[in-house]
């Protein structure tokens, strides 16, 4: 099939360019010309761009993951400490800890058999719900 | 086209050729490698992802252990051991100088920190051209800290979870302990799979330090942790009979003693202690020690492993049959010259050789006779109408509240070898083995107007915010109501009058016998001597049972009732029970 440049002359194309090029602009208005160095250029220039945005958001990730990384390992050792003060209030709270304490403050155990117990008529008792059994 | 333009094409095509061959052998070698290789022959893929993937195992924590008021009875801590890394340690000090000064500044460093390891033994360690060396754990938190920040090289820290119990011996035969992630015998072992929850796991790529990469893939599944267990153990009362315990086993120069203390009305065990004892802390310790008479380990909860012939106290059981049956009444009497013959079985004589005339039944208890006893079991009940509540009792059967249990054992007329003897002194405890708690179960039955309750030392399970409460349950009538008020007033005669009577104390009425067994074979000051008994026998809220095993003064009165009342008074006082008798 015969090109544009067949079927018009090539003196009419001259005359055309500048038509074609005002046609191309209103329909590509973004579009421009650009040689073979210039495209290999903005085309080096456009991937290390994209290159660096890379980078940064890896960066970016990597700084967070670390960030992750010490929260973590704030976490392990404050649930360590967490633990670790469970058992002291657990030890001091156990029977044994509270005797030799009230030992070395010099308190004795009390005698059941020194306790007078005094009988009150019609005295109603406070339900204490302290000592519930199961 | 001109010759030489053809040549020059036909260069160029063969140039080309060649070329495509190269890229085809470069391709096929690619191939080979890429697919090829990395899934089979020499695992490329497989490697690869054993540099940077991770495969991680994330232990579920262990459940708590809780006694009734909520008090930690068993948890979990995190401590470290010291590892140390000799090669790496030659690897950084390649000259013999620096290596000799460094090593002599290092041990003396980790000494000065932990002072259970000598300097010489750091040393010969940091020379043993071992990869990794364990020096010392678990240590201190504070030893952690000093270590951490002293940064000293070839040197690190591996964490590991203990489990600790703050009170120490406290309830340790009801606890068990944990070795080795599995949990051994009592609570520990019985709920071990509860206890212990379930491992999850975490997949992920990692980076140069073996950090998990948040951009990179990952996939896991949750660790679930144990449930949480609280018992109906009460930790105060507890430690008050163990304590008590253990001194009136080393006053009485005894073997071993027993106590359980059972809340009446629901069956929930209050307390339930064993001397000798261990402590789960270093359970390591105690593999030698003995309990139970010598014959089982320390480990064994004696409550309901320690079998024993109950003696006298088996007597309240004997009375409760005829009484259910109607056969007798507290006053029922019988002649009692201080000894009895039967046709089918063996000469039976009262404890003390003493005769007693004519006896109610509420006198053989209080003089605990023998021979009044052997005679409602042979001569009123008779085996078919006296072995059934032994079994009613739950004699011969396991409670299933913890593991190990024994089940006790006795003869029926049922049983291979059986013979009337046997009943005869089964009457007064004798020929029958039973554990400290079935005995108490049969006076909880007793006390609860006839009826016995499951006995249960885990009141509630916390199983990750899904919370079961135990809730106490009837296992069985096993006398009518009016057979054990019957039998309450017999027991408060057998206290007030009776061998119980060193167990008596002001202000509280008491329901108890006694019970002091020899065993066959066994010289007769070699006893078991026991209580059972509850109180207030007006309104009963506890049961309680001593046994003192071998004691040097050999009654149930002499070497358990003291105790017994000792344990009666706090729990009256701890508990604010009103006395019924002011």
């Amino acid at each position: 099939m015969n090109n544009l440049k067949d079927r018009i002359g090539a003196s009419d194309m001259s005359l055309l360019k500048p038509m074609m090029v005002a046609k191309r602009r209103r329909m590509y208005p973004l579009f421009f010309h650009m040689g073979p160095v210039a495209l290999c250029i903005t085309s080096v220039l456009l991937i290390a761009l994209m290159a660096v945005l890379y980078l940064s958001q890896l960066g970016q990730a990597v700084s967070a993951n670390q960030q992750l990384q010490d929260i973590h390992a704030q976490q392990a050792t404050l649930q360590r400490q967490n633990q670790d003060l469970m058992d002291i209030i657990a030890q001091e709270q156990s029977p044994a800890y509270i005797a030799d304490n009230a030992k070395k403050l010099g308190l004795v155990p009390a005698e059941p058999r020194l306790v007078q117990v005094v009988p009150v008529p019609n005295l109603r008792p406070i339900q204490d719900n302290s000592h519930i059994q199961p | 086209m001109s010759a030489e333009l053809k040549r020059a094409r036909n260069r160029q095509m063969v140039i080309f050729l060649l070329v495509c061959i190269a890229m085809l052998g470069l391709l096929g070698r690619l191939y080979y490698w890429q697919v090829l290789q990395s899934q089979s022959g020499y695992h490329l893929a497989q490697m690869a992802d054993a540099e940077h993937i991770q495969n991680q195992i994330l232990n579920a924590p262990r459940g708590l252990i809780y006694d009734v008021q909520g008090h930690i009875l068993a948890t979990n801590v995190v401590r470290d051991d010291v590892y140390i890394e000799p090669i790496q340690f030659g690897v950084d000090h390649p000259d013999s100088d620096s290596f000799q000064a460094d090593l002599q500044r290092q041990a003396h460093a980790l000494h000065q920190i932990l002072p259970d390891v000598g300097e010489d033994e750091l040393i010969k360690d940091f020379t043993s051209g071992r990869a990794a060396v364990r020096i010392a754990g678990p240590i201190d938190p504070s030893q952690s800290q000093q270590l951490r920040e002293m940064h000293l090289p070839d040197i690190f820290l591996e964490p590991r979870t203990w489990r600790i119990y703050p009170g120490g011996e406290l309830a340790a035969q009801v606890l068990g302990y944990v070795q080795d992630g599995q949990g051994v015998y009592g609570i520990e072992g019985k709920y071990n799979t509860l206890l212990a929850g379930k491992p999850g796991s975490f997949t992920a790529e990692t980076d140069l330090n073996g950090n998990p990469l948040t951009v990179g893939a990952s996939s896991g599944q949750q660790a679930i942790p144990g449930a949480d267990i609280t018992l109906t153990i009460d930790s105060s009362i507890q430690y008050l009979v163990q304590t008590a315990l253990a001194d009136t086993v080393k006053a009485q120069g005894a073997q071993s003693g027993t106590v359980v203390v059972v809340n009446v009305h629901t069956g929930a065990i209050v307390a339930m202690a064993g001397a000798p004892t261990f402590d789960p802390n270093q359970y390591g310790n105690y593999a030698s020690q003995k309990g139970c008479l010598g014959r089982e380990d320390v480990y064994f909860s004696p409550a309901l492993y320690c079998d024993y012939e109950p003696g006298s106290t088996m007597k309240a059981v004997t009375m409760a049959a005829a009484l259910d049956q109607g056969l007798i009444t507290p006053n029922t009497a019988i002649q009692d010259p201080g000894y009895v013959t039967f046709n089918d079985a063996s000469l039976v004589t009262n404890w003390d050789n003493k005769g007693y005339g004519t006896e109610t039944m509420t006198q053989v208890l209080e003089h605990s006779a023998n021979v009044g006893a052997a005679i409602v079991a042979h001569t009123i009940l008779g085996p078919e109408r006296y072995y059934p509540y032994l079994a009613r009792f739950g004699f011969g059967q396991r409670t299933n509240i913890a593991d190990p249990e024994s089940a006790g054992n006795y003869r029926t007329n049922q049983s291979a070898g059986w013979s009337p003897t046997d009943l005869t002194r089964q009457a007064f405890g004798q020929a029958i083995v039973a554990t400290p708690l079935q005995v108490a179960m049969a006076y909880q039955a007793i006390a609860n107007g006839g009826v016995m309750m499951q006995p249960y030392v885990v009141a509630g399970i916390n199983d990750n915010g899904h919370v079961t409460s135990i809730q106490p349950t009837v296992e069985r009538r096993v006398i009518s109501e009016q057979a054990a008020h019957q039998l309450v007033g017999m027991l408060v005669y057998a206290a007030v009058d009776g061998d119980a009577r060193p167990a008596v104390f002001p202000g509280y009425s008491i329901a108890a016998k006694t019970g002091t067994a020899t065993t066959q074979g066994i010289s007769d000051d070699q006893t078991e001597a026991s209580v059972a008994g509850f109180l207030p026998a007006s309104n009963p809220q506890f049961v309680i049972l001593v046994k003192i095993d071998r004691p040097q003064s050999i009654f149930g009165s002499t070497a358990a009732a003291p105790l017994w009342k000792t344990i009666a008074q706090q729990l009256m006082w701890h508990y604010s029970i009103a006395p019924d008798q002011p």
